[in-house]
């Protein structure tokens, strides 16, 4: 071991500490002393023990050795296989808990309060890692027998850690005056936030952060499932494949009297882009007419991505302002009094309610291609459409078929959340509008709008953000036909095994998130008070 | 304009209002309607010109798909995920709402805005890390994967609720509650814990409609371990007894199988869930 972590000096430190007051006497009455020390000892102890087996963790993985031996770069192989977050985590958390150590030794009251804290949540969590660890370890699979002892081992030391800890937290609560002497309110108040906070933010760190920063560094990086080859850093390769485009200029294919030739739905046939692009690995994803036999191509390095973004921006935009503009519709007819608003409310959370993947079932079989399809059914019997329509094959319709599923689903949500929004406008102010002259339709631009207009910011961002990530329809009604943005990167990962690629498409998708979820709580105030 | 007319003008708009109520209506119920209809014709019917009404009614969807062992499978997955998920954040998220709604710290806007900020949190970004963790974890193709994972959009969803109906709740009963000598943890599940019981309640549903009605990780995270699978699952790649045509009439069977206890929940709970949607969505 070349390098020892900062921390050690602090440990360091520590001992000679302990070592000069252990003689002291304290405010504290006398029979508390050897208890607290105990307690200064085993959050020392935590510390040391958690950083020294962290590190160990760390270093023993054949792929952090290779790194030491300068087999490939260090702080690459370090970041791949540990992250930031938890070294950070341990350390950090190591040398708080060195310090209130000290502090407890010193006879600092507030540090024996935060002790409560620590020991007790360490005992939480060491016995659900123990069990967790004895039941995951023992558990058997195609290659290993199961076997409890493996399990036990794995498991026992976290229990024996829980026992400890434990009863350091059941002697701080028994002998409550150590914890509550010279305690303000706001202190008491802090120290209950945080011990009531601290699981959220475990689970929080578990299944979020620490996945998304997981997701983070992978796009940085080769790695494939199912492989065995050793995972490279790649640098930017990923992005650059992803979102490499450009546009260029081409004629159509003309037939022999000099005429542009056309498929069947009457558009002309375009040359393909330069070989040269094409060996590049360019392919074009949309044209723009320019003039009677031009037109302005773009192509991308990845055209299935290129072209996944603009399905979904379009099934975005069309969706949130259909559905933005029937819900408002429903919403005012609905918000008026009338007997059955209540069976209104249940009717409109029904579409809402349906699992998204089962409603995509059931639309695919009202848009069945033939008369079998009410949909066409009902159309023709209308004389809307003069023949059945291929809804779900037609690639001209998939995206309006999709978008009709998503409208039905989400509209009546969107009517409910304006409704809200409406009932909390006077009904005085109507009838002062009403009293002055004032029309139906100048009371909505003038009453309604404005003061329904932040309701309806926060319902369009909550819905642009829904759309943008839409997963269930595009999966179920059209497979790989056409992909959104989501269903691109599920066919990436899960059908291509592509790790490293799949999470490059993941950390493009969040931060398009990311930028409306800011504009989202930036429109929810919180008081800071 | 005489008042006879003017009546008239009225019943007109009254009678005009209800044809929209029940257009409304209509469009909201058909495509269920549609699904219920369908789910007792048989297979051949449904390739037929469509009817309002099933030709030949039958059953026979139903009792293929009480005895399809991999959809109760499914069905029971479902329900013991979701509960536990629910289980779950109602429990931890309770306790951290009640920090933010009702304790004054450091750091209590910051923690504030992370919530919120998390209840936006696009599922699909971290699919990738999330595969590596499950894997690393050992749970991949386990329910356990779910329950693990599910928390990500249950969790702060739940808190963010919460600390609104918390924040709602009168001063004064803390303060007794402090008079009277009750620590800090007592006033929390003794005294607040049970005033806020409809909110839990609604919560509870939400998070367990959301669980229930979750199919990107479900897929993601089962789809080697059939035994594993929910219910949105098992539906998107329902298998009926011949191979190579689906049968959608058994599908929407088992469409209405699922639903039905959802609706059920909605209509018995239309109001509470409405406040806690728009708790979760309108309010500040």
């Amino acid at each position: 071991m070349g390098r020892l972590p900062p921390s050690f000096f602090i440990y360091w430190e520590f001992i000679i500490t302990v070592i000069g007051t252990i003689s002291k006497s304290e405010e504290l009455p006398a029979s508390y002393n050897t208890g607290l020390k105990f307690i200064a000892l085993l959050l020392f102890v935590i510390a040391l023990g958690a950083t020294v087996f962290y590190v160990q963790s760390i270093f023993s993985i054949s792929e952090v050795q290779m790194g030491l031996s300068g087999e490939s770069s260090l702080i690459l192989v370090f970041l791949h296989n540990a992250g930031i977050t938890m070294p950070l985590l341990v350390l950090g958390l190591s040398v708080w808990l060195v310090i209130t150590a000290f502090q407890i030794i010193r006879g600092n009251p507030e540090a024996v309060r935060w002790a409560s804290v620590i020991v007790f949540w360490m005992a939480v969590g060491a016995i659900i890692l123990g069990v967790f660890l004895i039941f995951q370890q023992s558990a058997g699979s195609d290659t290993v027998e199961a076997d409890l002892g493996r399990g036990l081992l794995a498991g026992v030391p976290f229990i024996l850690l829980a026992a400890v800890t434990g009863g350091a937290s059941w002697w701080l609560s028994r002998n409550s005056v150590l914890v509550n002497r010279n305690q303000t309110l706001t202190a008491r108040n802090a120290r209950m936030a945080w011990n009531l906070l601290i699981p959220t933010i475990a689970i929080l760190i578990i299944v979020a952060a620490r996945p998304l920063e997981k997701t983070f560094i992978e796009s940085l990086t080769d790695k494939r499932f199912g492989s065995a080859d050793p995972v490279n850093f790649v640098g930017l390769s990923n992005y650059t494949q992803l979102l490499g485009f450009r546009f260029d200029t081409v004629s159509c294919r003309k037939a022999d009297d000099g005429t542009c030739t056309r498929d069947p739905n009457g558009s002309p046939r375009w040359e393909l882009i330069d070989r040269e692009l094409l060996r590049e690995g360019y392919r074009s994803v949309g044209y723009l007419q320019l003039g009677s036999d031009q037109a302005l191509v773009l192509s991308g390095t990845d055209s299935d991505f290129l072209t996944g973004i603009g399905n979904t921006l379009y099934f975005t935009f069309f969706s949130v302002t259909l559905e933005l503009s029937l819900g408002l519709f429903i919403a005012m007819v609905v918000n008026s009094n009338f007997a059955g608003r209540g069976f209104m409310r249940a009717v409109m959370l029904i579409p809402w309610a349906i699992p998204t993947v089962i409603s995509a079932r059931l639309w695919e079989l009202m848009l069945r291609d033939n008369q079998s399809g009410i949909i066409n059914k009902v159309l023709l019997d209308l004389h809307i459409i003069d023949q059945s329509q291929a809804w779900l094959s037609n690639s001209g319709l998939q995206l309006n078929a999709l978008i009709m599923v998503d409208v039905w689903k989400t509209t009546p949500f969107m009517a409910l959340l304006l409704l809200a929004g409406l009932q909390l406008i006077p009904s005085d102010l109507y009838e002062a509008a009403s009293v002055d002259g004032a029309n139906r339709w100048v009371q909505f631009r003038s009453i309604t709008l404005p003061l329904l207009r932040p309701v309806i910011g926060i319902a369009l961002i909550f819905r642009t953000l829904d759309a943008l990530r839409v997963f269930d329809v595009f999966n179920v009604l059209l497979g790989r036909q056409k992909l959104s943005m989501a269903t691109y990167n599920y066919e990436v990962l899960i059908q291509n095994q592509q790790g490293g690629y799949a999470s490059a498409v993941s950390v493009i998708i969040f931060v398009l998130i990311a930028v409306f979820t800011f504009l989202y709580v930036r429109s929810v105030r919180i008081e800071a008070a | 304009m005489t008042p006879e007319t003017n009546i008239l003008n009225k019943l007109l708009g009254r009678a005009g209002f209800y044809l929209l109520i029940v257009a409304i209506v209509l469009f909201s119920l058909f495509p269920f309607y549609w699904a219920l209809n369908s789910s007792f014709k048989g297979e051949q019917e449904l390739f037929e010109p469509a009817s309002y009404l099933p030709r030949n009614f039958t059953t026979i969807n139903y009792q293929g798909v009480f005895s399809n062992g991999n959809f109760m499978q499914a069905l029971f997955n479902s329900a013991w995920v979701s509960a536990a998920v629910v289980l779950l954040s109602l429990v931890v998220g309770a306790f951290a709402a009640y920090a933010l709604g009702r304790l004054q710290f450091r750091g209590r806007t910051a923690m504030m805005y992370i919530v919120l900020a998390m209840t936006m949190f696009p599922q699909i970004s971290i699919l990738s890390g999330l595969f590596t963790t499950v894997r690393e974890i050992g749970v991949y193709g386990s329910p356990l994967s779910l329950i693990l994972t599910y928390p990500i959009f249950t969790l702060p969803f739940t808190v963010w609720v919460l600390t609104s109906f918390f924040k709602g709740l009168p001063d004064e009963i803390e303060q007794a509650a402090l008079v009277d000598g009750a620590t800090g943890f007592q006033t929390f599940y003794m005294i607040m814990l049970p005033l806020t019981a409809p909110a839990l309640v609604t919560t509870g549903l939400l998070a367990f409609i959301a669980a229930w009605n979750e199919y990107l990780y479900a897929l993601t995270f089962t789809l080697t371990n059939r035994a594993a699978q929910t219910v949105p699952v098992a539906i998107a790649q329902f298998n009926g007894m011949v191979a190579r045509q689906e049968p959608i009439a058994e599908v929407m069977a088992a469409a209405m199988v699922v639903t039905l206890p959802l609706i059920v929940l909605v209509v018995v709970f239309q109001k509470r869930i409405v406040a806690g949607l728009t708790a979760g969505a309108v309010k500040g």
